[in-house]
């Protein structure tokens, strides 16, 4: 059978706070294999909306499907056994385990927790943590890492839990050129193991730079959608979130 | 590995303490120990290791020894089956009670608990099967006196060792584990797959089942058991007094808060009849100053650091 090229798929999702309406009828689809980019400016509703996708909040309207299955509803921890894994925005590490156990703890979990044994998932969380480059950290708690090493434990602890699927919640805020330059390639290496990637970033260099597709969200809209070229140069985009100085900065 | 030797010999001496003397106070003074040991340990794994501070504990402690009690004085089973039967009993009250109130979280969570508790005594205060305020008595155990409190000795040590062996295990594994990481983070832990309430519930229920099972040992040892002693709050406090006294969220700290709160409260309790309370009070408040984190990690960490290490606790945490 062939695989449907559309792994997750949203369709008129939206949430209300009291009066606001932080997520208004969003549709988009996430593309087998894709790094789709999710930007907008500060409150425009990205987080919410992956909020929404991960379970993490009851939406009021729409469907979301993943493989062609309705996960809309679902709590958080069956959403993340299915293979869909997601970071948060504000770093929720597990501050009183080592490195190495808070990702172990996402190979015992996720989706293929149930097959692994507790050495088998301390193995894998050692592969993880290779192929993130916290090999150094291993041993340290995670509440004395740094501002960068926390962001790749974020990474580092999806990854282990073996997803199809992974939303990045702003994993490069706050770091200096150099990391952002490192934790692009990490994220490009996890397409090329075949994991598809919703990312929410603010870093434009990254987005341009490993995006396939650009969606951009305001005030709950999605104002546009295309590939990093289009989305970029959509004189709404730039009103809206880049502002008047990016550009005259690409001119 | 001397250590482990010296470790060793402590535990098999101490062990062997009925055969090694013939003082009767002192064997029923550590079997009272012991209880708090198995009370502390229990709460430990849903207060310290879980993270969620039960202030209702002793609910289980009480259910256990009613259970007992009532399975022994009127179904006439024997003491081992009714024990076993009262830890299954409170283990299931755990569960009962903890599927709707573990989904609170720190102040309410201890809150609803201790409400918990306080409601049970007052229906096992009025009910007709507990004899509500009169008490119940338990046939006592046929044997010598000497051998009483041999037997209550031994029990309360085999169902610690119990305890004590299943944590160790549990925390070397994926039980453990996702315990500790929903102490650490729920929110992450629920979303890396961890049903959440099924663990704590889980963790709730072991919990319940070993404080339900010292509540069995204790009925049969007291031989007479009522409302008010058994379901007293303060015993809640102890277990959680002596946890976080030995080191919250280890597998001997509570056993040696228990050791050393018991010791040091006999000890004040000999010489100031009225005061001791004022100044086991004084002896706890200068351990959360000095010590936050418990009597093990002054054993770990003064070798490495000294006197330092007191120092450094008191600039951590801003006295």
């Amino acid at each position: 059978m062939e695989k449907d090229p559309v792994i997750l798929s949203a369709k008129g999702l939206t949430k209300k706070f009291g009066g606001l309406t932080a997520v208004n009828n969003i549709s988009f689809e996430l593309k087998r294999g894709e790094i789709l980019g999710l930007i907008g400016p500060n409150g425009s509703g990205k987080t919410t909306l992956v909020n929404l996708l991960a379970g993490n909040l009851r939406s009021a309207g729409g469907e979301i499907y993943f493989n062609g299955i309705s996960i809309k509803g679902l709590p958080p921890y069956r959403i993340g056994r299915i293979g869909v894994a997601r970071t948060f925005q504000i770093v929720k590490p597990f501050p009183g385990m080592t490195v190495l156990e808070n990702i172990a703890v996402g190979a015992m979990n996720g989706r293929s927790g149930k097959k692994r044994t507790i050495k088998k998932a301390f193995s894998i969380a050692e592969e993880v943590l290779e192929f993130t480059g916290l090999s150094n950290d291993s041993g340290s708690l995670a509440e004395n890492l740094s501002v960068a090493s926390r962001k790749k434990l974020e990474m580092a602890k999806t990854l282990a839990m073996d997803p199809e699927v992974i939303f990045f919640d702003e994993v490069m805020a706050g770091l200096n050129h150099k990391e952002i330059d490192r934790s692009t390639e990490i994220i490009q290496k996890i397409r090329e193991r075949g994991i598809s990637v919703l990312m929410i970033e603010h870093v434009m260099r990254a987005i341009r730079s490993i995006t396939d597709r650009i969606f951009v969200l305001h005030h709950g809209n999605k104002i546009a959608e295309g590939t990093p070229e289009q989305v970029l140069n959509d004189s709404e985009v730039i009103k809206a979130y880049l502002g008047k100085r990016y550009e005259q900065l690409i001119k | 590995m001397k250590k482990n030797l010296l470790l060793i010999s402590i535990l098999i001496l101490f062990s062997l303490s009925p055969f090694l003397t013939s003082n009767n106070f002192l064997i029923r003074f550590l079997t009272d120990i012991l209880i708090f040991s198995i009370l502390a340990s229990s709460w430990n794994i849903i207060g310290g290791y879980t993270g969620y501070a039960s202030f209702g504990n002793v609910v289980f402690f009480g259910i256990g020894a009613y259970s007992t009690s009532i399975l022994m004085s009127n179904t006439g089973l024997g003491f081992f089956v009714s024990m076993i039967l009262g830890g299954i009993i409170a283990a299931l009250f755990a569960l009962l009670m903890g599927l709707p109130i573990l989904r609170l979280k720190g102040h309410y969570f201890a809150i609803a608990t201790l409400g918990v508790a306080e409601a049970i005594k007052a229906l096992v205060q009025n009910l007709n099967i507990t004899e509500g305020n009169s008490g119940i008595y338990l046939p006592p155990p046929e044997m010598s006196v000497d051998g009483i409190y041999t037997f209550f000795f031994y029990v309360t040590l085999i169902v610690l060792a119990l305890l004590l062996f299943l944590t160790s295990i549990i925390f070397k594994n994926k039980f453990g584990y996702n315990l500790k990481a929903i102490r650490e983070n729920e929110d992450s832990a629920n979303s890396m797959g961890i049903n959440t309430t099924i663990y704590k519930s889980a963790a709730f229920s072991l919990s319940g089942f070993f404080s339900g099972l010292a509540g069995g040992i204790y009925a049969f040892q007291q031989g007479f058991i009522k409302p008010e002693p058994v379901f007293n709050v303060l015993i809640t406090i102890k277990m959680i007094v002596m946890s976080v006294f030995g080191g919250l969220g280890s597998l001997f700290g509570p056993l040696i808060g228990a050791f050393t709160i018991e010791t040091i409260s006999e000890f004040l309790s000999s010489y100031f009849l009225v005061a001791h309370t004022l100044f086991l009070g004084i002896v706890i408040i200068l351990m959360i100053l000095f010590a936050p984190k418990g009597m093990l990690d002054i054993f770990i960490n003064i070798r490495k650091k000294g006197l330092s290490y007191f120092r450094k606790n008191i600039e951590e945490h801003r006295v």
